[in-house]
């Protein structure tokens, strides 16, 4: 599908062929910057919820692409608090700029605003629901790092950590993945797994989803350790959630059997999950991962904006 | 009433009778298709010829609207509807259920922007039996029975 003009607002919209151009066209941006190629365009970053990452990353992809940018980071700060509509906010920046990023405290807000934009949104998160070019950016990183992802000839096994049940970075990076040749791994506390209507839709494709039982186990037997936060208010009982937090910790000594080739990704912010014993490691990758933020994001505008087809 | 069998609720001339509802939501779906001067009857549990509890709602004088039909598909695709014209059956007919439910109902997601902001929702079916549909814009799915209606 074209994508001059198109919004980007959940993995849904995205098909693998989709999938395959934004990668194609990120790593063109990588390898050969365009610092002149969005100039004359002008981005609207509408932050109703703090975010420093994906907002300083989508600004920074646009001032590399010799584009502008406009917005606020604070819900706070702008007439949102004097009661307008999200739609009237939409209305408005419609008219000054080419392009919206926004992210927005609930769910389904970015498919409210395409319902009255004239111009391309692109989803920066939506409440629990969806954050689409995190998708886009941990697909970009893992064929960065192992380009037999997308021919296919090469099994990949890709290993899930941490709140599988809640996680909206894994249940999207899952469903991309189900276009690949891949073997899945999870491992979850107690009452956060996978839901199990994730299992089937991959073995509904034909791709095995192998629970295992510790990091160790699971750091051993992939190529890549898919690592996510534990949130508090998820624990009824503090008590338990100490106890989760403890045994949930990554750290050097367990990747001392790894394979060489083994990478670890989180979506940041982290926490305690990786001990920071981990980030002397070959193995750690979180932070060149949010570094490929800005050609995914770059490739993104790009396409929406018409530049690049 | 000779020829026929005896009815557990009043006969009508004309309207239309709801029959095999769900027995919970027959109170319910009576409620929200009533019109403020509506003549309406309300049988509960009453044991269809298969033998299972049902839910009877007849209304006297009318048919029902574009909108009635979407609610009742939503809180009872199973049901039936005839039409009673000079207390005969002239048609009988299965609820069809649309692709999508416009605006008749509330995403049960408190965090759904559409309880937030002055909006339509919309609901797209993606299992028919047992009914499921989908919030359009949180994407998370519902049984469709569960859902309340706005
Ligand atoms: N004149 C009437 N007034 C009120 N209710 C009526 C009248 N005629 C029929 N009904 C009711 O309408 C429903 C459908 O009537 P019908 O005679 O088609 O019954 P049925 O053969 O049992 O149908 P089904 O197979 O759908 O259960 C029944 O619940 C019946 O009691
Ligand atoms: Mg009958
Ligand atoms: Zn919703």
């Amino acid at each position: 599908m074209e994508f001059n003009g198109r919004h980007i607002v959940s993995l849904r919209d995205l098909s693998k062929e989709d999938l395959l151009k934004i990668l194609s066209i990120a790593k063109n941006l990588e390898e050969k910057p365009q610092p002149d190629l969005l100039s004359g365009f002008l981005m609207a970053t509408l932050f109703f919820e703090p975010s420093t990452r994906t907002r300083l990353s989508f600004e920074a992809a646009m001032s590399r692409l010799g584009g502008r940018v406009i917005g606020f980071a604070d819900a706070n700060s702008t007439s949102q608090k004097k009661g307008e509509s999200l739609a009237d906010t939409i209305r408005m920046a419609e008219q000054y700029a080419d392009v919206i990023v926004m992210r927005h405290p609930h769910d389904g807000a970015a498919r409210l605003a395409t319902e009255v934009s004239g111009i391309p949104i692109i989803n920066g998160g939506d409440g629990s629901n969806q954050h689409p070019t995190q998708t886009c950016l941990d697909l970009y990183t893992i064929n960065k790092l192992f380009p037999n992802l997308i021919d296919d000839s090469d099994q990949l096994t890709v290993a899930f950590a941490g709140d599988l049940r809640y996680g909206r970075t894994v249940h999207s990076l899952f469903e991309a993945l189900l276009h690949f040749n891949v073997k899945i791994l999870t491992i979850a506390p107690k009452g956060l797994e996978l839901p199990e209507s994730f299992t089937q839709k991959a073995t509904a494709k034909g791709i095995t989803v192998t629970v295992v039982e510790t990091l160790q186990e699971a750091a051993e037997q992939s190529d890549i350790l898919y690592m996510t936060r534990l949130q508090e208010e998820r624990f009824p009982d503090p008590v338990e959630f100490d106890h989760v937090k403890s045994s949930y910790r990554l750290n050097a000594r367990m990747l001392k059997n790894a394979k060489e080739s083994l990478r670890i990704l989180h979506p940041l912010p982290r926490v305690n999950e990786i001990a920071t014993d981990v980030d002397e490691t070959e193995h750690a990758h979180y932070f060149p991962q949010a570094g490929n933020g800005i050609p995914v994001r770059q490739a993104l505008l790009a396409l929406v904006l018409g530049k690049i087809s | 009433m000779s020829a026929e069998r005896t009815r557990q609720v009043e006969a009508i001339a004309h309207g239309t009778v709801i029959d095999h509802l769900p027995p919970e939501h027959t109170l319910k779906a009576a409620t929200v298709l009533a019109l403020p001067d509506d003549q309406i009857f309300i049988g509960m549990n009453f044991i269809s010829k298969k033998g299972v509890a049902k839910g009877v709602i007849k209304i006297a004088g009318r048919e029902l609207n574009q909108m009635s039909l979407s609610q009742l598909a939503l809180m009872a695709p199973e049901a039936t509807i005839n039409i009673i014209r000079d207390y005969k059956v002239v048609s009988k007919q299965l609820i069809s259920i649309p692709k999508s439910f416009d605006n008749i109902a509330k995403c049960s997601n408190p965090n759904c922007i559409t309880n937030f902001q002055n909006c339509i929702t919309k609901f797209e079916v993606i299992e028919k039996k047992p009914l499921v549909v989908r919030c359009f814009h949180c994407e998370r799915s519902f049984q469709g029975d569960s859902l309340h209606l706005r």
